[in-house]
């Protein structure tokens, strides 16, 4: 299965409320449209896996791990550009990630300048 | 004749014997008086036989009863008629004859009178032997129930012994102490040689720092006519210094007279010395359930990290994303407003994550007050969340939302919940299924809440699931082996239990309990 990379939709998948609520309505304020799901599990099950442009993604979620998803999508020859978000990244995970194609890592908070920059590019390739 | 004889007369009346006997003895009688008035005549003193025939028939009356005592009389007749004076004339016989029916007729008044009164002499000594009867068997019964007394009241004795409770009645000033019972001397370290101590002595013994304020709280009992209780300590004659609590009861009269104080003076040295240990088991058990906490926030740092970075991370969005709103060339206030207040909610929620940490972490008295169990289960499940979601383990509560509150120390059940959960999260760090952790609450009988944690990790070998409890027993590389037993120790403290079972088809479960308030009213 491949993707369609004709699409501006951006995918958030975390497992917390706030976050990806606040992470919606932050992108909305920067003038993108986003779609929020709880887990990895409900991204690849919602079909809009065809229509997003770039993902963000927790990585410690019940379920399927953000890295995980990622390898996932990388098997299903899906590459769509991942920003990776995360309260305990480590080194050994940033690297494991960012070799997988990840455009960006950033720990939580993060500065919204960054995340807005790396969804622009991601969106602009 | 003697009383002797006569006595058997009356026994045995009947017989052919005494028939012989009575009758022989009216004709002996008069036969007697017969030859004693012949005799007599012989020296020339004349007419006696009259008088001896009247002594032979009282005689015969007397001894030998009536019958006996007529015949006695016509003999006497006969005898003086026709064999001691057979010249006399008809006039003088007749005369005779007459004076022996009348002593016989008057005889027989006075026999009847004499039965009579031995009848009634036989009633009277039968009414006193019952009278004496009675009497000792009256002093029987006094000497039983005194001897009871005396048993009640050593057993009375040794009771005051055992509890170190002396007894005491005092009437109130200037009164004197009416009673002052065997253990009151000990206790209060008099000599009861010395006799019944007066209340100045009383005074005397207790620590002079104390003296003023018990004589206050008795001398204001007295003028309300109300109970009072003192704590004081007693100055033995040895110089030791013991701890003792009076209390005393006002006895009043019909018209709110005080007539008396009843009271005690227990002993309650050994109970406050027993106090002080048990305060300070306490608190090595408050500073050991600390220290244990206190380990099991170390391990959850991380986690804790997480759950505290969450809100903070989202209160960023929300900042970022009401900065962006308010720079835009149109600013747009309603939107930059909304994204503010989810700053604020966002913010308050992980001050609240932090009060969470901060109240289990923190070290104090053991509070015990009204707790919901189910919303101790929300919090800690709240902050154990991200330990959980760190090893893909899921939390599911089955919660029932009838159960009342409990009295308890939030803090130190939720101790036990931390433990117990995670507990379970660590034996199923390594199982390659499906994890799980169900936290149960619901009605264990009429009186009991039991609170079950399961988990379907690798569960507890048999010949370990007692030892889980030891102090020191350990699977896990961290940790100090304290927990369960400590959770054990909390759950006991409160009331309740603390066991593990067995999960079917896998994984362990650990059951507590609490126990409902009492119902107050209806």
């Amino acid at each position: 299965m491949s993707c369609n990379s004709e699409n501006r939709l951006v995918a958030i998948v975390d497992d917390d409320d706030s976050v990806r609520g606040t992470l919606k309505e932050l992108l909305r304020a920067a003038g993108f449209l986003s779609q929020t799901f709880e887990s990895a599990e409900d991204f690849l099950g919602s079909g809009h896996r065809q229509d997003t442009a770039c993902l963000i993604t927790d990585i410690r979620m019940p379920g399927m791990s953000g890295l995980e998803l990622q390898a996932r999508l990388n098997a299903e020859r899906c590459k769509i550009p991942t920003i990776f978000i995360t309260a305990h990244g480590d080194e050994e995970m940033r690297f494991q990630a960012l070799r997988a194609g990840a455009v960006e890592f950033l720990p939580k908070p993060f500065d919204d300048e960054v995340l807005i920059e790396s969804v622009r590019a991601a969106l602009e390739r | 004749m003697n009383m002797d004889d006569s006595e058997k007369v009356k026994r045995a009346p009947g017989s052919a014997r005494s028939i012989v006997r009575v009758y022989g003895l009216a004709v002996a009688s008069v036969a007697v008086a017969f030859g004693l008035a012949s005799a007599l005549a012989y020296f020339h003193i004349p007419q006696t036989f009259g008088a001896f025939a009247l002594s032979a028939i009282a005689v015969t009356f007397w001894y030998a009863g009536t019958k006996p005592g007529i015949l006695a009389a016509l003999l006497s007749s006969v005898v003086r008629d026709f064999l001691f004076d057979p010249r006399t004339s008809a006039e003088s016989r007749l005369l005779f004859d007459l004076v022996f029916l009348v002593f016989a007729l008057l005889m027989t008044q006075v026999l009847r009178d004499r039965n009579q009164l031995q009848l009634r002499v036989a009633e009277r000594t039968a009414q006193l032997t019952e009278l004496n009867e009675n009497l000792k068997r009256e002093i029987t019964k006094h000497n039983q129930v005194e001897a009871e007394l005396r048993l009640s009241e050593a057993y009375l004795a040794e009771a005051q012994r055992l509890s170190q409770t002396g007894s005491w009645a005092w009437s109130p000033p200037p009164g004197d102490i009416r009673y002052w019972s065997e253990e009151c001397f000990r206790v209060q370290g008099f000599d009861p040689k010395g006799g019944q101590p007066s209340f100045e002595d009383f005074l005397q013994s207790v620590h002079p720092d104390d003296q003023a304020r018990i004589l206050g709280v008795i001398e204001n009992a007295v003028r309300e006519r109300e109970e009072f209780e003192f704590d004081y300590r007693i100055i033995h004659p040895s110089g030791e210094i013991r701890d003792a609590r009076s209390i005393g009861h006002p006895i009043v009269d019909a018209t709110g007279g005080l007539v008396e104080y009843v009271g005690t003076i227990i002993d309650v040295t050994d109970r406050k010395h027993a106090e002080k240990e048990r305060e300070r088991l306490r608190e090595a058990q408050a500073d050991l359930a600390h220290v244990s906490r206190m380990t099991a926030m170390g391990e959850l740092t991380a986690s804790l990290a997480h759950e505290v970075n969450q809100p903070i991370t989202a209160a960023v969005n929300g900042a970022s994303t009401c900065v962006r709103w308010l720079t835009r060339e149109v600013p747009d206030l309603g939107e930059a407003r909304e994204a503010a207040l989810g700053v604020i909610r966002n913010a308050k929620r992980a001050a609240d994550i932090i009060n969470r940490i901060r109240s289990i972490s923190k070290k104090g008295e053991s509070k015990r007050q009204l707790a919901d169990v189910n919303e101790l289960i929300r919090e800690m499940i709240a902050l154990l969340r991200s330990e959980a979601k760190r090893y893909s383990i899921s939390v599911r509560t089955e919660l029932d939302a009838g159960l009342p509150k409990v009295m308890a120390d939030s803090v130190q059940v939720q101790q036990v919940l931390m433990n117990l959960i995670m507990n379970g999260i660590d034996a199923m760090k390594d199982v390659d299924r499906d994890r799980e952790i169900t936290i149960h609450s619901q009605w264990a009988d009429s009186r009991m809440l039991m609170i079950s944690v399961s988990d379907t990790g690798m569960g507890i070998p048999p010949q370990q699931a007692e030892r889980i409890f030891d102090a020191f027993f350990t699977t896990k590389s961290h940790g100090i082996g304290m927990g369960l037993r400590i959770s054990r120790s909390i759950v006991e403290s409160h009331g309740g239990r603390l066991w593990a079972a067995g999960n079917s088809p896998r994984g362990a479960s650990f059951h507590f309990t609490l126990p409902a308030p009492v119902e107050v009213g209806a």
